[in-house]
């Protein structure tokens, strides 16, 4: 079973008075443990379709199916439970929280979940610093690290609750390209021995090629997957 | 520590100069909550005290034909007298829960002194008192110079007690206007108008005194005994005749010639003036009531009033003090007005504060709805951070009232006389500290914490993820 399934997904919104068509009936299946880029220029839906599979936002018309549910009928809090469970956020501009340490900011989805107690949760988070290589810096605030430091712990906070699906927003945009092929690196490596899959959108075309699968999208349809 | 608890106290210490802002107005607030509202109900306690001791008593009896209120102030108008003072009296007495009480009438008229063989009319507005009642009543008025009314000779060939006051202010008026100044124990004439014409009585001047309280009030007002006053205004009679001319009188036939032929009967007279007792007859206006425990005002109010054939009506140490009684309370409302005036302004700021602070943080509550926090977990954070800095700040308002109330604890808080005058009747305002403003500063801190984040909250919690991945 896909762990991500689109059938004729639409979606359009409003810009002022002018209707966007952002998805133009996107049809798609993502497999579990795929590395898959989603590619294409600004404006041309990734972004758009990224937020379907991530469940913050819904289509205007057909059936998105994350690990065989769909999720459209969610109610809010159903839908934040489901992303809680099944979704880890990589985001373009690292989304740390500021005045939560290294350690604290990988720790957080796990404390979200209530269910671990102070040593599970270290024992998980220590794994995925040291995968992530920081476990020298577990007491730094964000404003104390690099941008690729920064990229790491929020790729350690992504992995922390073993979801299902790790959605990264263009993960390399704001990383000097060294950074980020080192960050594609890494992700390619968790998905590797986690077997977690990952998408994420990029239009960077060396980290395009670092993908297993490439998805091009373009004016809301896509155009080769 | 909480997760919410931790992300509220780093967040407050990030944007300190903000908070510390907000902590400065909740702290000044709490403060005023605390010292302000212990300060005003001191100053309650201590202008009805203040009142009631040195101004009207629990409360004053007058004529049920007065149109106006008993009032220091009614000196144009002197009340009616109270018809039938002996049955009040009486029934005061009668009464467990009185202390005292105090007959005494306001009037105003002239004291005529003699300066190098000239007589200058000076203009005298006074209390006519029982010296020894008033004195139970309110406390002996103190004289600077001579001796309290009633208290014994000042100097030969005056009447060995009563006469007359003078405050010193009014000396120092006498001097202003007069060139005069008296001084105890010199002789002075006390002139009235009556229906019969002007009466002249011989008194002295007992004594110049400054008044201990409420010196706006009775800086004006002089003292004279009563049995001065009751001869100035022919408030006296003869208590009884001789057993023999009662009798025959009694006996005799009623007619003009009946009655003038006693004259020549042996048996009714003659009558030895000198043997008659005089009769004082009160000309007073009011009484003065004060009671054991004032708590019983009411009950003893409602009692004494129940009798209307004495004729008397009633008014509180409140209605009898006029605006004195209202300026405390007054002042009270100005205190919990100023405070509630704070505490909006800083709920304002602090409003606005939060609602930056979202604005700012937009991406990041975005980011916390992503992955997992539910809108109760952002509200939790906001409303942590609230109740965080504003309980601390409360806290150092708490602890600065403290202080400020352990350091006036011993002396009372002095005020300018002026101020103290109106509050107290003058001297320091003695501060009566307990712990409910702690308690409602508190409450009142948090209350508007709560309230003041509703707004930022709803928008905080209306945050979607999709901000967090459109934040680019």
């Amino acid at each position: 079973m896909p762990v991500v399934e689109l059938k004729g997904v639409r979606k359009e919104y409003m810009l002022g008075s002018t209707k966007v068509e952002a998805l133009r009936g996107v049809d798609l299946e993502i497999e579990k443990g795929e590395f898959l880029a989603v590619a294409g220029p600004s404006g041309s839906g990734k972004s758009t379709m990224l937020n379907m599979f991530g469940c913050i936002d819904v289509p205007t018309a057909g059936t998105v199916l994350i690990d065989g549910t769909d999720v459209a009928g969610l109610a809010d809090r159903e839908l934040t439970r489901y992303r809680r469970e099944k979704i880890g956020f990589i985001f373009q501009s690292f989304n740390l929280v500021p005045v939560l340490d290294v350690y604290e900011n990988i720790e957080f989805p796990l404390l979200l979940k209530k269910s671990l107690s102070k040593k599970e949760r270290e024992k998980i988070v220590m794994r995925f610093v040291e995968e992530v290589g920081l476990s020298d810096r577990l007491r730094n605030k964000p404003a104390e690290l690099s941008g690729g430091q920064r990229q790491r712990v929020a790729i350690a906070r992504a992995l922390v609750a073993r979801p299902l699906i790790i959605l990264a927003d263009e993960p390399t945009a704001n990383l000097d390209s060294a950074t980020g092929t080192k960050i594609v690196e890494l992700m390619r490596q968790i998905n590797e021995i986690e077997k977690t899959t990952f998408i994420f959108s990029t239009h960077d075309a060396h980290i395009m090629r670092e993908a297993r699968r490439l998805v091009k999208i373009l004016d809301g349809r896509i155009v080769e997957a | 520590m909480p997760l919410t608890l931790k992300l509220a106290l780093r967040t407050i210490a990030r944007r300190k100069g903000r908070m510390a802002l907000i902590g400065a107005l909740v702290a000044f607030g709490t403060f005023l909550i605390v010292f302000g509202t212990i300060f005003a109900n001191s100053t309650s306690i201590a202008s009805k005290a203040a009142i009631i001791e040195k101004f009207t008593g629990n409360f004053i009896v007058y004529s049920e034909n007065s149109k106006e209120l008993p009032s220091p102030f009614a000196f144009q108008t002197p009340l009616p007298k109270i018809r039938d003072i002996e049955r009040v009296e009486a029934a005061l007495a009668a009464m467990p829960e009185v202390k005292a009480y105090a007959p005494y009438a306001q009037n105003y008229g002239i004291i005529q002194i003699e300066r190098e063989g000239r007589k200058v009319d000076l203009p005298i507005i006074y209390y006519a008192i029982d010296p020894e009642s008033y004195a139970e009543v309110f406390g002996e008025v103190k004289p600077f110079e001579g001796s309290y009314l009633g208290s014994g000779a000042v100097s030969g060939g005056t009447p060995a007690s009563g006469g007359v006051m003078i405050s010193a202010f009014q000396n120092a008026e006498y001097k202003k206007n007069f060139g005069i100044e008296v001084r105890a124990g010199e002789s002075v004439t006390v002139l009235g108008v009556t229906e019969g014409g002007v009466n002249s009585v011989p008194s002295r001047v007992a004594a110049l005194f400054e008044p201990e309280r409420y010196s706006s009030v009775f800086n004006y007002i002089n003292f004279m005994d009563a049995k001065t006053f009751a001869a100035v205004y022919n408030y006296a009679g003869v208590a009884a005749l001789p057993e023999k001319l009662d009798a025959s009188l009694a006996a005799a036939e009623f007619g003009e010639d009946a009655i003038f032929a006693l004259a020549d009967d042996p048996g009714a007279g003659p009558i030895d003036v000198d043997s008659l007792k005089a009769e004082q007859l009160s000309g007073a206006t009011m009484i003065a009531v004060r009671l054991k425990d004032s708590g019983t005002a009411k009950e003893v109010i409602a009692r004494l009033t129940a009798d209307e054939s004495l004729g008397i009506k009633v008014a509180d140490w409140a209605q009898a003090s006029g605006f004195y009684a209202q300026i405390s309370a007054g002042l009270q409302a100005f205190i919990y007005f100023a405070t509630a005036l704070v505490f909006l302004v800083v709920a304002m700021i602090f409003m606005n504060t939060l609602i930056i602070n979202v604005t700012e943080r937009t991406a990041e509550i975005g980011t916390m709805r992503a992955i997992g926090a539910e809108r109760s977990f952002v509200r939790a954070v906001f409303v942590a951070e609230a109740l965080a800095l504003n309980l601390s700040a409360a806290l150092v308002g708490l602890v600065a009232s403290a202080i400020a109330l352990a350091l006036f604890s011993g002396g009372g808080i002095l005020l300018p006389d002026l101020i103290a005058q109106f509050l107290v009747g003058g001297g320091p305002i003695p501060i009566k500290a307990a712990a409910w403003p702690f308690v409602l500063g508190v409450l009142a801190v948090a209350v508007v914490s709560v309230l003041a984040t509703l707004y930022p909250v709803s928008v905080a919690t209306k945050i979607t993820p999709l901000k967090a991945m459109s934040d680019k």
